[in-house]
């Protein structure tokens, strides 16, 4: 196995030029991060590319046989690292789980806020361009978002508190639109998290169905049913067509 | 029935057969899992824990079951059954697919509520509990779609709901329903009905009939 990881190692240092080797995967920040072409490797560098190379292998251990069954010593196998590298990261295999919620969050919510702010139309767009940008989001990095959106639920309490913090930051995205209901009063006051819930929820059995790349079709019926209880169901039903239609376009 | 509630089994001669008891013993080893669950959460039970709660020998555990997750899906089973033959109960003679929809929320909502523990097991522990026992969490929640789509025939607007309606609505039931578990609320679950009634029943009344009938369950 040492042998196996020299070889890597060497490889991806061909001609003194530092790549990052194609099976790491984009995790949260990649793109910014990553060096734009032949520079020495810096030890932060290197330190970096570690802890990706360990949560990305963490994220799809956790996505193939859940949190439980997923032992340090695979994940250490899969992300081509040492123990000792592991344990100069993470103290242990929940700990890495809990960084792997934290940055597959923050990438996927920050960019979900950000697709909200940056839309300049009516509520209902900024909430359709919000979804879409969610369900891209998640069937660009599926083994992530299965860990945060279905293992996270009962994984360690701590991960729950976790997957529970990132639903309650979509809840702000959506109550704006009890300002569009004449009956805002009577709305329930669980109606955005449970709506939350319920986008959630279908995300997880799509990605538990192995059916990420079906996501694209079901995002104007999800839209339909997080509008419906705000702008009624006719309203609903015409935004969700537009967004259809333009998928389909 | 509470393993600690049915003592130790007799010893020696007794005027059970081989059949009653292996029974007995799965229910008290199922029973033994359930409140090792309650005291601890499933990840850190250990099998010493189910046997010591249920009062029998890690070799009856093996005649009856291979592991604590296939222990679990049998506790898991159980309360399943229970829960599918209130709803069938509660339903029963009730008239009209919205009465009958609040009827089956409020029957579930009550068993659980009166069962914290229980709920517990079934809404929180059950999601972490391994990957058949996730699988069967799914299968179990989404047997709910056919009753659900019954509504469909209420009104001409609601043949035309998304195919995806009955899972994210049921999607929305299980994670209110959770939450309010997870923060240790369980028994206040019965509060939660009238926006699960509104939830289940505005994709197919529409919003105005959905808040009266939610309305009447305050």
């Amino acid at each position: 196995m040492f042998g196996n990881f020299l070889h890597l190692k060497y490889q991806f240092r061909t001609n003194g030029n530092w790549r990052y080797p194609g099976f790491v995967r984009a995790l949260p920040g990649k793109e910014n991060r990553q060096p734009p072409g032949p520079e020495p490797v810096s030890r932060d560098a290197a330190a970096a590319d570690q802890r990706r190379r360990i949560l990305e292998a963490t994220a799809e251990l956790i996505a193939e046989q859940g949190y439980q069954e997923t032992t340090m010593e695979e994940i250490v196998r899969r992300a081509k690292v040492g123990y000792a590298t592991f344990y100069k990261h993470y103290p242990d295999k929940e700990a890495a789980f809990l960084a792997l919620l934290d940055a597959a969050t923050d990438r996927t919510v920050g960019r979900v806020e950000d697709a909200y702010k940056r839309e300049e139309g009516p509520w209902t767009d900024r909430v359709g361009a919000a979804l879409g940008v969610l369900f891209e989001d998640v069937a660009a990095h599926p083994a992530a978002a299965r860990a945060a959106l279905v293992e996270a639920v009962a994984a360690v309490p701590e991960a729950a508190a976790k997957h529970e913090a990132a639903l309650k930051r979509l809840a702000p995205l959506l109550r704006p639109g009890r300002e569009l209901n004449p009956r805002q009063a009577e709305l329930p006051e669980s109606l955005e998290e449970t709506l939350a819930g319920g986008i959630v929820w279908v995300l997880g059995q799509r990605l538990i169905a192995g059916e990420a790349d079906k996501l694209r079709a079901l995002l104007p019926e999800t839209l339909e049913f997080v509008l419906r209880p705000y702008v009624g169901e006719d309203e609903a039903a015409r935004e969700a067509g537009e967004v259809a239609d333009a998928i389909s376009a | 029935m509470p393993a600690e509630e049915l003592g130790p089994l007799p010893a020696g001669r007794h005027g059970f057969s081989r059949e009653q008891v292996a029974h007995h013993q799965r229910e008290r080893l199922i029973a033994g899992l359930a409140e090792a669950v309650a005291e601890k959460g499933y990840a850190a039970v250990t099998l010493t824990d189910i046997v010591k709660h249920a009062k029998v020998s890690r070799r009856v555990f093996y005649a009856n079951f291979e592991s604590k997750e296939q222990c679990f899906l049998a506790a898991f089973e159980v309360v399943l059954d229970h829960l599918n033959a209130l709803v069938a109960e509660a339903v029963d003679g009730v008239e009209g697919w919205p009465q009958q929809a609040i009827a089956a929320t409020r029957a579930v909502l009550t068993f659980l509520a009166a069962e914290p523990d229980l709920a517990r097991l079934c809404l929180v522990e059950s999601r972490g509990a391994g990957p058949a026992v996730t699988a069967r969490f799914n299968e179990a929640v989404g047997e709910m779609a056919p009753l659900l789509r019954l509504g469909r025939a209420e009104r001409p607007e609601a043949e035309r709901l998304p195919d995806s309606t009955e899972d994210s609505t049921i999607g929305s039931l299980v994670s209110l329903a959770h939450r309010k578990v997870a923060a240790g609320e369980a028994k206040q679950l019965g509060d939660l009905l009238p926006d699960c009634v509104e939830l289940v029943l505005l994709p197919y009344l529409g919003p105005a009939e959905a808040a009266r009938h939610a309305r009447e369950q305050a």
